[in-house]
């Protein structure tokens, strides 16, 4: 992988990790607006970045990873997010760069 | 002209990976969905589908029964797995044959390779080696050459080397990858590369590392922190208290694991009862928790050594492969123990794949096959399919039918999203075929139907392309009428223009953030206010004749420090489906924040703006009226000079307002001020569309000109850029749109220009011809243009640029009319 988009993945899980700190702790939501305004330069520079939580699971999902925690169900949903989701698209195609890292449980 | 194989696999326990030789190089190929290069050689038996690799390996641990891996050390066995959700049986051959199979479809070339070169363990016997190539040929190659994994990493070594015969006398493979461990011997007899002895483990690999940091090291740190009764039994249970964590933390030691082969510690971080938890683990720590692991893999080696009474000095080198060899403490005592140096010069995951492609490279297809079985595979199927599904959604996922016409039987499919984000799995095709598709949000969402006969091999066949967009055609959602805009300063022209913020058309709910500049000092103690103007209209029109959503004006009074020109204010617009609009402004030089949400039923009027509004209006129009009364157009003149008495009248209504006004009569008065702006803008506006196109046309010319000159081809292709739309521009009847190109082109010829010695002569002539007394400081100016003269003379263009700049800075103001209020940003 380009070296430049490796930095950008990087940068990118840590801005991810802040968001999910600021959006648990009242007192860092201060930060929020920054955090907001660097995931949007990103998505200006032609990332889309997804945060799978709270979404029903699915197996043919096939843009994140997942450890399915606790007993099967077919009624599953996403409870942590790793790593979010990350598509690049450069010259109108549109791909994933960085697959997502979730757990899953039942609902 | 013999054909060469020049595709390689290696054939894992644990992962598998497919390459390419071609002209001297391999390429390893990229799973479509997610862009890695490995393969869990994983399969899943769903209740209507097969998936292979990652998604496959979700469910290892959850649905044993149906799930099967590391399926290669049963190859060669008569042992066969039975599959509850397909009451069938499936052998390692036939759920390696899957494997294979799916490691096609990384081939985005399309080409399809009927033989291939697959690895093998220095372990398999000649039953197993002949399982494995059964289940190449099943996987759709007709023709499998076997190569040892040992062998092929030597291979992947050798050519990697500047001297290719690098390798001599005998050398050990030692591979530690994510769940198997194997050594092998390798020595070169009579000029043939040949294992000689192996060793190995099945279960010693990298996962057994990660567990070691969350057991050993995590779990110690946990109880010294606080009461956690039966920790490690509630993390590793399925109904454990902990069990979610569990899998949190398998996941973030692997990540320390990495972060420590190139770093001295580690932070891992996750959360239990609500309690953050921070653990640096040092390199030292891992490694005294992983010793006897690697210790017991060292003692393997040895093992080989002694059987094969050989010393240090006869073996060459340890060649390292496997991801857990990136591990420095495995280098370092396989390094010490054995004094014996280790090569770590190939990419140790993918080293096996490469010598295989390697030597798929120089190994020729022992027969073509025939024209007409070729023929029979590659011969497209006469089916059809008759699709229902919704184009347009707001749904996240949408329900998909076809019915299936011509001979299905036997045939299955695979429906796949064009992003790499949603994959059916392989499903029978049958006479009616349905899916539920995950779509990606706000877009158009391309699927691909795929198409496999009973040995799963794609098959030609007439499939439609799905095509679904969600969102942006939301039928719940109501697109705006208009275009948005805020109004923003436009000092060279001393008045306000507009900046598009949401297009016409863009469906509610919308929302943007943009940061703006401060364009004047805005002292605390003084009368100055900032506004951040919102209307509705055509981002071509003038600001004036635009409806107005909402403003907030940020008094002086308001501020908590003075504000500064230059400093940012970043302003978030958002329209919500029942249209409010809500804008919030933060000054980020003191962060201090300023929101409202204004209800469009309810018009904002600042009457401090509409006076404002008022006089811009009349200066334009003083303006247009002397350049139609040059031209002789009377009758526009004469228009304008209506225009202008309505504008008077509408002032002094305005000045007989209070601010706090509360009768309908502001609102009267901005909707005269709309119309009267609307007016003057349409007054004479083709002449000055013209003037703006000839000027266009003018600089264009000259822009390309200067670029000729330079034969940059770099500046040509940008030049193209910008005038690519050039019909779009010049017929939106926007002067400020193809003002704005005018603005591209000349930015871009004066990058040339710039660094012409005859541009600063010529300016500095053009200075040196205006009078001394007509500069603010003549005694200044005449220095400058002595220092100029001089500068000349010397040819010293860099001071002649200075001196250019000061002259410049020294001429008086001649912008006309009164200072611009305008809006403070642009």
């Amino acid at each position: 992988m380009d070296p430049l988009l490796t930095l950008h993945i990087r940068i990118i899980n840590q801005v991810f990790e802040l968001d999910k700190k600021t959006a648990a702790k009242p007192e860092l939501s201060s930060l929020q607006r920054n955090i907001d305004r660097i995931k949007q330069h990103f998505e200006e520079a032609g990332y889309t970045i997804l945060n799978p939580l709270g979404e029903a699971y699915r197996e043919t999902r096939v843009d994140y990873e997942a450890s399915i925690t606790g007993e099967m169900s077919s009624e599953m949903e996403i409870v942590n997010v790793i790593k979010p989701v990350v598509y690049f698209t450069a010259g109108g195609q549109k791909s994933i760069l960085q697959k997502g890292v979730v757990i899953a449980a039942a609902k | 002209m013999s054909q060469q194989i020049n595709f390689g696999i290696d054939l894992g326990t644990t992962n598998s990976l497919i390459a390419r030789f071609q002209n001297g190089t391999v390429e390893i190929f990229k799973n479509p969905f997610g862009q890695k290069e490995t393969l869990p050689s994983v399969v899943a038996f769903r209740k209507d589908r097969i998936i292979v690799g990652d998604k496959a390996r979700e469910l290892i641990e959850k649905d044993p029964e149906n799930v099967f891996s590391s399926f290669k050390r049963k190859m060669g066995t008569s042992e066969s797995f039975f599959v509850p959700n397909s009451s069938d049986f499936k052998t390692p051959v036939e759920l390696s044959a899957i494997v294979l199979r799916e490691l096609r479809n990384f081939i985005y070339t399309g080409e399809k390779p009927d033989a291939v070169v697959i690895t093998i363990p220095a372990s398999f016997d000649t039953i197993q080696s002949n399982a494995t190539k059964k289940a190449g040929n099943d996987a759709g190659f007709r023709e499998v050459q076997l190569l040892q994994e040992p062998i092929a990493a030597s291979l992947a070594f050798a050519n990697k080397q500047v001297n290719a015969a690098s390798l001599q006398g005998q050398w050990l493979v030692y591979d530690l990858g994510g769940g198997t461990f194997d050594v092998a011997l390798v020595k070169i007899v009579d000029g043939e590369m040949r294992v000689t002895d192996h060793e190995g483990d099945n279960y010693l690999g990298g996962v057994d590392f990660d567990i070691a940091i969350i057991e050993k090291l995590v779990v110690p740190h946990l109880q010294q922190q606080g009461a956690y009764p039966e920790l490690l039994t509630e993390l590793r249970s399925a109904r454990g208290k902990y069990n979610t964590l569990y899998h949190i933390l398998l996941k973030k030691a692997e990540e320390v694991k990495v972060q420590l082969s190139n770093s001295p510690s580690a932070e891992i971080e996750f959360e239990i009862d609500e309690q953050d938890i921070y653990l640096t683990i040092t390199r030292e720590q891992f490694e005294s928790v992983i010793y006897d692991t690697i210790q017991y893999s060292v003692d393997l080696v040895k093992k080989i050594l002694d059987r094969n009474h050989l010393s240090a000095a006869d073996i060459m080198e340890v060649v390292m492969i496997g991801g857990s060899t990136y591990i420095p403490l495995v280098k370092q005592l396989v390094t010490a123990q054995l004094d014996i140096p280790v090569n770590c010069s190939v990419d140790p995951t993918t080293a096996v794949a490469t010598g295989a492609a390697w030597y798929a490279g120089t190994r020729s297809v022992s027969a073509p096959e025939s024209p007409e079985k070729r023929q029979h595979s590659g011969a497209p199927v006469n089916i059809h399919f008759k699709t229902a599904y919704q184009k347009n959604t707001a749904d996240k996922e949408e329900y998909f039918t076809a019915i299936v016409t011509g001979p299905v039987t036997g045939l299955s499919y695979r429906i796949v999203r064009a992003d790499g984000g949603y994959d059916s799995g392989i499903k029978p095709l049958q006479e009616r075929i349905s899916e539920m598709l995950l779509l990606a949000e706000n877009t158009n969402n391309q699927f691909n139907i795929l198409v496999f006969d009973a040995a799963h091999h794609e098959i030609s066949a007439d499939t439609p392309v799905i095509s679904i967009t969600q969102g942006k055609f939301n039928i719940h959602g109501q697109p705006l009428p208009n275009d948005i805009c805020i109004e923003i300063d436009d000092l060279e022209n001393n008045t306000t223009k507009l900046e598009l913020i949401f297009e016409k058309n863009a469906i509610l709910p919308l929302r943007k953030t943009i940061v703006k500049e401060v364009m004047k000092n805005i002292l605390r103690t003084g009368q100055d206010s900032l506004l951040i103007h919102v209307v509705e209209g055509s981002r071509y029109a003038v600001p004036g004749s635009c409806v107005p959503l909402g403003m907030i004006e940020i008094k002086s009074t308001d501020l908590l420090t003075d504000l500064v020109k230059g400093s940012d204010v970043e302003i978030t617009l958002q329209i919500s489906e029942s249209r409010d609009l809500s804008v919030k402004a933060v000054l980020l030089m003191n962060e201090q924040e300023f929101s409202e949400v204004f209800n469009p039923q309810v018009r904002q009027i600042n009457i401090g703006k509409l006076k404002d509004d008022i006089r811009q209006l009349y200066q334009k129009a003083a303006a247009k009226m002397k350049s139609f009364k040059s031209r002789q157009q009377y009758e526009l003149a004469a228009a304008v000079q209506q225009i202008q008495e309505d504008l008077n009248q509408v002032s002094s209504r305005i000045d007989t307002i209070s601010d706090d006004d509360v009768t309908d009569e502001k609102y009267q008065l901005e909707e005269k001020k709309r119309k009267l702006a609307q007016q003057l803008d349409s007054t004479g506006k083709d002449q000055q569309i013209l003037e703006i196109t000839e000027q266009y046309f003018k600089r264009k010319e000259y822009c390309l000109q200067t670029i000729r000159e330079q034969e940059d081809d770099s500046r040509i292709a940008r030049f193209e850029k910008i005038t690519a739309d050039e019909s779009s521009y010049l017929s939106s009847q926007s002067y400020y749109t193809i003002k704005a190109k005018i603005d591209e082109l000349d930015d871009l010829g004066w990058e040339i220009r710039r660094n012409k010695p005859e541009t600063w002569i010529n300016a500095y002539y053009y200075y040196a011809s205006v009078t001394t007394d007509d500069y603010t400081d003549p005694q200044k100016a005449a220095r400058f243009k002595d220092a100029g003269e001089k500068a000349l003379e010397r040819k010293n263009y860099d001071e002649l640029k200075v001196v250019v700049n000061q002259l410049y800075h020294l001429l008086p103001d001649t912008k006309e009319g009164d200072q611009l209020k305008g809006t403070g940003i642009g």
